[in-house]
């Protein structure tokens, strides 16, 4: 069950393109082992968003991710092999993802299949990696590294994402991330013995659990905006 | 990802009409594989420029084409009636997998009245229009689809498309045409006077590009009980790479009479 959000938008004043966030957990309990499930949206003031270079995303302090068996992916080996290259157990999650570009007078879009993986430790650091693949009409593999990094109160930690410029095809613009839905752990209709899941945090703030996303984009523009999930009843 | 280095190269030569010395000085700087061509008349200058994006010998490719059209009066160029392109021997067009448009489709519905596996390439650039008080430049779109073959050749169906100020939609057909040695292919596309607005004469081109065929296309096709993924092969870049480069050429034919050939190299592929 998807547990009702509430967002604010707070764009910086010279942002072309606004971001929205939606997060929700399932299942909506207290502690409860499942999936959290983050919808970002991305609009551009006048038609395509610029394409994302870096995205932040900020979780509510007490949030966990339960991993009983800890194996990684590098990078290299998910452009070289895709998601089968990679251990079961080092995936921690899936998404989708809807790409726009412009071509002659067209608007091509692409939807792109998404998962994630646990990197290597950088340093003491956790990365984790996007690996996104889209079928038609373009066939693109790209990986999107990422790492965990702390965020200051309400919040306990943030994903940090590099996004490379997708081609579409020469002389033709960049594509633009429309819609990026990420998915980490796993439901609890599919929360198998020994699955990574994300574990709840055990007390809700008052107002709800907070989230927060921080993009800035190749036109050199930035933009943000605020979410909240509401405590379980 | 795949590899996506686009290898561009342009090269300036002299006009057909111009003196004999030009054209040599033109070649020498072909050979050494230069950068720029460009060709000149009376009044029009046309730079062209190719590329293959990836360049790796026998790889579905994407072939890409930019052009720029100036005059030496001061004025916008002559409005184009015919544009030529020969393009290397060896590469190739590979349509098995594509769909095809229809021409009254696309004049009725534009390119959304074509099917999305119909089509072969993209394109734009910006045109130019002359009025008593003020010169006004004009962003158009192309979209480039491919169309039944005629007696065994190819055709190739143009959208040109602009919005404002004048608002311009055309089909046009590239057919194939026979390509003198050291070319293998050859596209030839009639255009027509373009009028823009009341009182205004045809409008010109400043520049155009055109990317045609793509590394990586895939089109699902259904299939009893589901779908399957069908890879485009498109165009072919050839496999062996002459010494000094693929030969281009692109000639242009002005409504003032002039006719103008330019010549440029794409570069050899550093694996070949």
């Amino acid at each position: 069950m998807l547990a009702l959000t509430c967002a604010q938008s707070s764009a910086p004043a010279q942002a072309k393109t606004a971001t929205t966030i939606t997060p929700s957990f399932s299942p909506d309990q207290l502690g409860a082992k499942g999936a959290l499930t983050l919808t970002i949206a991305y609009e551009g003031e006048r038609g395509l968003p610029s394409p994302v270079r870096r995205s932040v995303v900020k979780l509510p302090a007490g949030l966990g991710l339960d991993i009983p068996t800890l194996r990684s992916c590098s990078a290299a080996r998910l452009r070289a092999h895709g998601a089968s290259g990679c251990p079961t157990q080092s995936q921690i999650g899936s998404g989708e993802a809807l790409l726009e570009g412009n071509a002659g007078s067209q608007l091509i879009a692409e939807s792109v299949k998404l998962w994630i993986f646990l990197g290597p430790l950088r340093g003491f650091q956790p990365t984790f990696e996007v690996l996104g693949q889209g079928y038609t009409p373009l066939e693109e593999r790209i990986v999107l590294a990422g790492t965990v990094i702390p965020a200051s109160a309400p919040y306990g930690e943030a994903l940090a994402m590099e996004a490379p410029p997708v081609p579409t095809v020469p002389l033709e613009p960049d594509a633009s991330l429309e819609t990026l839905t990420l998915t980490v752990g796993a439901r609890p209709n599919r929360l198998a013995r020994g699955a990574n899941a994300v574990v709840v945090p055990g007390s809700c703030p008052v107002g709800g659990f907070p989230f927060a996303t921080e993009s800035t984009y190749a036109d050199g523009s930035a933009s943000s905006d605020l979410a909240t999930a509401i405590c379980p009843q | 990802m795949p590899d996506r280095r686009s290898r561009l190269c342009t090269a300036k030569i002299a006009p057909r009409l111009a003196t004999a010395a030009l054209p040599v000085a033109a070649a020498l700087v072909a050979a050494l594989c230069l950068a720029t061509a460009s060709a000149a008349s009376a009044s029009e200058t046309l730079s062209l420029s190719a590329g293959f994006t990836p360049d790796s010998p026998g790889a579905s490719t994407n072939f890409s084409l930019t052009a720029g059209f100036s005059s030496s009066t001061g004025l916008p160029p002559s409005p184009i009636t015919r544009f030529t392109l020969y393009a290397p021997a060896g590469m190739e067009v590979d349509p098995r997998g594509v769909d095809t448009c229809a021409p009254t489709a696309l004049e009725q519905h534009g390119p959304a009245g074509c099917p999305a596996d119909s089509r072969a390439g993209f394109g734009g650039g910006v045109g130019v229009l002359e009025l008593p008080a003020e010169t006004l430049r004009e962003a158009y779109t192309l979209d480039f689809f491919f169309a039944a073959k005629t007696r065994g050749h190819l055709r190739l169906l143009v959208y040109a498309s602009a919005a404002a100020p004048a608002s311009v939609d055309l089909v046009l057909v590239a057919k194939q045409v026979p390509a003198p040695k050291p070319y293998g292919l050859g596209f030839s596309v009639e255009v027509p006077p373009i009028s823009t607005l009341p009182g205004a004469p045809d409008a010109s081109i400043e520049s155009a590009f055109v990317t045609v065929g793509g590394a990586n296309v895939a089109y699902y096709e259904p299939i009893a009980g589901g779908r399957r993924l069908v890879r485009i092969r498109g165009i072919v870049v050839p496999k062996r790479c002459p010494g000094d480069g693929f030969p281009t050429e692109g000639t242009v034919d002005f409504a003032d009479g002039a006719t103008l050939s330019v010549k440029s190299t794409i570069p050899c592929p550093r694996n070949s």
